[in-house]
Parts: C-alpha cells; structure tokens; sequence
C-alpha cells in the first residue's frame, strides 16, 4: 500500500515532477538504433518523460534529439527535410541542426544574423550498443555514457527489441523486480520457450512454487535472491539485479542468453519497454536470434512496422481459452512479454497502489519503491546523485546458482554478481 | 485458437483498462494485516520501540528478551504475519521457536535485518531458514516502509 502523495511522487515523470527530474538524472534509452538506420534518414516523433520531441540522423551521421515543434509557428518538424547537417521545416523552410541551433530563416535577408538567436531544445543522442541513449538533465551534471554489459558485448552476442506498453512505467517496472509470479504466469514458457527451455534451473523453479526470498542493498540499487529447495539440503538461488531508476537483469537459465528490461516512460500512462538478450561469452546462434525476432523469450511479436505488440488490449491480447485449459499457457496469452503486459495494463494506468494488499513475499518491490521516494526526496531537497547514475554501478550480472544453505547470497556470488568481461556467466 | 469475442459494451473488453473506467472499481474498507513484530535484540528493541509509537491498525510489538515465548505463542493466535527485527546480535534461537510456531499455524515470516552487509552476516545465516522473505538494510526506516505497505 501506498498514500495517494507517494504513488503520484513516483509515477508522475514529466518536467518540473520530482520524479522526472531523478529521470532526467539518468541516460535513458530514447530509440532502438535501427528507428535511425542511415545518415539523412526520415526524422521520428520521440515522447519520453512527457517531452515531445524530433529525433533524426544528419548528413554527417550525427543524431540529433530536439524539440518537435518549429520555433516559427509550431509545425512538427516530422514533416521535415533531413539534409545537409539538419532539419528543415516543411512549412517556411526553418532549418535547425543536431543541436537545436536554428541555421537559416529563409524568409530574412541574406545577410541577417536572426537565425543565431533561434535554438530549440535539444538533448544528447548517443548509439551504445543497439541503442540511442539520452541524458534529459542539466549538463553540468551529465554523467558518464552507459556501461550495461547487454550493450557493451559486440553486436553478435547481443540483440534488443522494443515494445509499447499502456501503463504507467512503475508498475511495469515492479513485475522486473518481482520474480514471485513466474512460477505461475509464465510457468508454460519455461516448459516449451526455445529461449527457457531444457535447463535444470527450471525444473527447481517448477518443483518448488513457494519461494523464499532475500533483499539486499547494491550501489545502484538492489539484488532481491529467491531461493529454493535443491538437492541435499542446498538452495538453487535466481539473483535479480536492480539499477536505479528502472533497469532489470532475469536471472540466467542454463547457457541460454540472459535478458533483461529497460522501462522508460512516454507519459505517466505509457511505457517504452526494451528489452535485450546477451551473451557475455560467445555469439547468438541464428536459432536464437530468429526466436528473439519472432517473440519468443522475452521478447514480443509486434505488428508490422510498430512497436505495438500483436496482443495487446485492442483484441483482448488474443487470449486463447483453450491453450490456458490445456495449460501451456498459464493466462491464455502468448508470450512471457504479453503476459506481463496485459496483467500490468489491466490495473489500469496509473495503478491506485492505495487499494493494494501485499504480501510479505512483495519486499522487494517495497524496498524498490522506498529506494525510489528515498533518492526522489534527496535529490529534490539536497541535490544528492541519486544510486545508478555513476556507470560503474550498470556493471552487475544476474545469476542463477546452487548454494550449501548457510552460505548468504551477497557473499558467496560477489563476483558472479559483477559484470566481467570475457567470464561467463552463472547460471545453472 | 479461438476467435476473439465482439465484446458488446467497452467495460467488458481490455480496452476498460482507462482512467475514466477505473471509476468503476469497487471501493471498499481493506482490511489489514495482524502483524506481531518482533525484536530479537536489544538494539533491535530500540528500533521497535520508535516504529511502535506510531498509529498502526493492529500491529503489535514485543521484545524477545522480555516475553515469556507462550506469550508470543498466544499472541499468535490472531497474527497473520510474524515480522522478525535483529541487528548484528540477533538470537538464532528465538527466530527458530518463533517460526516453528508460525509454521504449525500457518502464518508467514519476514525477516528485516539492521545493519552493514558485512556486519550482519551471522544474523543473515541465522535467521535465513526461518524467514519465508528477508530484507537486510542499513535503513532503519524500512521498519515502518514494510509495516506500512502491509497495513499492518
Ligand atoms: S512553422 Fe516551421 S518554418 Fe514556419
Ligand atoms: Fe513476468
């Protein structure tokens, strides 16, 4: 539960919002890079944080981030022309490069300085990994570029996918941190996804529905261990990594790539959700990749053209009765990413976290939330850098391991739970 | 797979998924939790005794060092929620009666533990078998955060 203040001081992400100002204390991820394939390639309309803005790619392969809307008289600049190092309005011909600085106003004399004093808003567009990321804050306080290990690996052992999700982003990212209901919602996937299956971590997480579960502080945010029964006596532990504001690591299943999410608001009702697969040590097979490409694992199956998942709320997500009475699917609906999406979408927006009831198994989203009003509250009344901007705190690894019962989780995988370069991963 | 319905009015599809549907929810009393907080040790005591002095619905808190445990086992009578405090010093051995009992009645355990990582290992492994959900921090704060998210 919590009080009507707190839920909208976390869910609330536009500008001048206490919340959206932590946001805009982060890199974020603004575009998957394929949106802006080429030099000169069309303009996208972009809304992260409530801010509409423009995102295009000039001549010289510089990406830009700037306002939507032409300083003249408002038009969109997606009607606009990408040339010759900027973006020219469709309307009267305004143009405008990577930084906002307006170029020319062609309806001024040839020799008029006007155009210097024009400069839209803009912000830092920058490729790490498969993705444009960018920093929305105070460029005093712009921190160093993103180290998440998924966009760090060369391009062959990793792959990304985006997908729209209709919700507000926190409680799209809460089921990231809450492992507890995959036992169930996704408890048909772990059987049959060609990205799960076969791995003896699934048949300890299918054996054993009540898992016991550990919070522990990170530098960056949180690790929340679910432990369950093993052979002899031991524990098969799956560790979450949490980083601040809202990036979560699955824990590994066998040698099969690890995935993780993340969530990045439009507005308080929508969410972009990236997600991405990786191998610390070796390529994707092609098997693997066509799977990703086509919704298996974590990944969505969107319609053509869109980053709107197939099964979304317009056609009740395709819920399928008799795949859900057969049980290979716990819900009815297809795929780990849209079982998420359409239990998360059906609380509703924004959901009223006033009305909820948990349980002691949801302390990590109890702890996630407190991290979260904590570094809010610091930041807006004292400046503090909230937990997660420093890069060295993006390094963390999940991980998946058996361990004799005394031993604490924290301790005993240390270093499995950082990222290393050329080590592979834990996992069992 | 079967063909997807024409729902006939907009609440009986996803799409009733909006702000303006959510109107619509039943609104009633929530009941809360019956939660028997418990430290395990001194410094923990002193921790309770600060949560304790707020407004809670039915939350009842007590020392281990200074109850009788057929008390406790009494107490537990009505708990849905037994919530274990320790720090660095926490006794092993209360936490396993405790749960014991909790087990033979079906009430679910949690553990928060006050303190630096490091510093509180031994509690961590002491009390690990015996809370269903444990949370080690150096906030002492999450006391009343958890406290509060269960309504208790
Ligand atoms: S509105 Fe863009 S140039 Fe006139
Ligand atoms: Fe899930």
């Amino acid at each position: 539960m919590l009080k009507t203040e707190i839920n909208e001081l976390l869910t609330h992400t536009g500008p001048g919002t206490p919340m959206g100002e932590l946001f805009r204390r982060y890199w974020i991820p603004a575009l998957h890079a394929e949106e802006l394939p080429e030099n000169d390639c069309p303009p996208v309309r972009v809304k992260i944080l409530s801010e509409r803005l423009i995102a295009f790619r000039d001549s010289e392969g510089k990406y830009g981030l700037i306002d939507e809307f032409c300083a003249h008289r408002g038009v969109s600049l997606w009607f606009g022309r990408v040339e010759e190092r900027g973006i020219r309005c469709a309307y009267h011909g305004w143009k405008y490069d990577v930084t906002g600085q307006c170029l020319e106003v062609p309806s001024e004399p040839e020799n008029s300085n006007f155009c210097s004093k024009v400069r839209l808003t803009a912000y830092p567009l920058v490729k790490v990994g498969d993705i444009l990321w960018t920093y929305m804050g105070d460029r005093e306080q712009q921190p160093g570029l993103p180290e998440f290990e998924f966009a760090q690996v060369p391009a062959e052992q990793t792959y990304t996918s985006k997908r729209w999700q209709e919700s507000n982003w926190l409680q799209a990212l809460e089921g990231g941190i809450d492992s507890s209901h995959v036992s169930w919602l996704h408890s048909g996937g772990l059987k049959s996804d060609p990205l799960f299956k076969g791995t003896k971590g699934n048949e300890y997480n299918l054996n054993d529905l009540r898992p016991f579960f550990e919070v522990a502080e990170a530098d960056g945010g949180l690790f929340v261990g679910a432990r369950r029964n093993a052979e002899n006596g031991n524990y098969y532990w799956r560790i979450t990594p949490y980083v601040m504001p809202s990036f979560t690591l699955v824990p590994p299943r066998g040698d099969h790539p690890v995935h993780g999410h993340f969530w990045v608001p439009i507005d308080d009702e929508n969410t972009w959700v990236y997600t991405f697969d990786y191998h610390p040590t070796r390529s994707l097979t092609p098997e693997e990749r066509q799977a990703m490409i086509e919704g298996h694992g974590v990944h969505s199956r969107n319609i053509p053209g869109t980053y709107r998942p197939m099964e979304n709320k317009d056609v009740d997500y395709l819920i399928d009765r008799e795949a859900q009475k057969r049980g290979e699917t716990f819900s009815g609906v297809r795929g780990i990413a849209q079982q998420d999406a359409s239990l998360q979408e059906s609380m509703g927006p924004i959901v009223d976290r006033t009305k909820e009831r948990l349980v002691s198994s949801d302390t990590g989203i109890i702890k996630a939330r407190q991290k979260l009003r904590k570094a809010v509250e610091a930041l807006r009344d004292e400046g503090v850098m909230p937990p997660g901007v420093d890069p060295a705190h993006h390094r963390v690894r999940s991980a998946a391991i058996v361990l004799p019962q005394e031993q604490s989780f924290i301790e005993a995988c240390r270093d499995d739970l950082r990222a290393r370069p050329g080590v592979a991963h834990t996992s069992v | 797979m079967t063909t997807p319905q024409r729902p006939i009015l907009l609440n009986s599809c996803a799409r009733a998924a909006t702000a303006e549907e959510a109107r619509f929810r039943i609104d009633r009393p929530i009941g809360g939790r019956a939660a028997l907080v418990l430290a395990l040790d001194d410094e923990a005591a002193d921790v309770v005794d600060r949560v304790a002095e707020k407004p809670w619905r039915g939350a009842r808190f007590f020392h281990a060092g200074d109850v009788p445990f057929s008390q406790l086992e009494a107490e537990l009578a009505d708990a849905d929620v037994a919530i274990m405090i320790a720090t660095a010093d926490a006794d092993g051995e209360v936490a396993a009666a405790l749960a014991r009992a909790c087990a033979e009645r079906g009430i679910m355990t949690a553990g928060l533990i006050l303190g630096e990582q490091l510093e509180v290992a031994g509690a961590v492994s002491a009390l690990r078998p015996y809370a269903r959900n444990l949370m080690v921090t150096s906030d002492e704060d999450d006391v009343a955060e958890v406290l509060t998210a269960l309504r208790a």
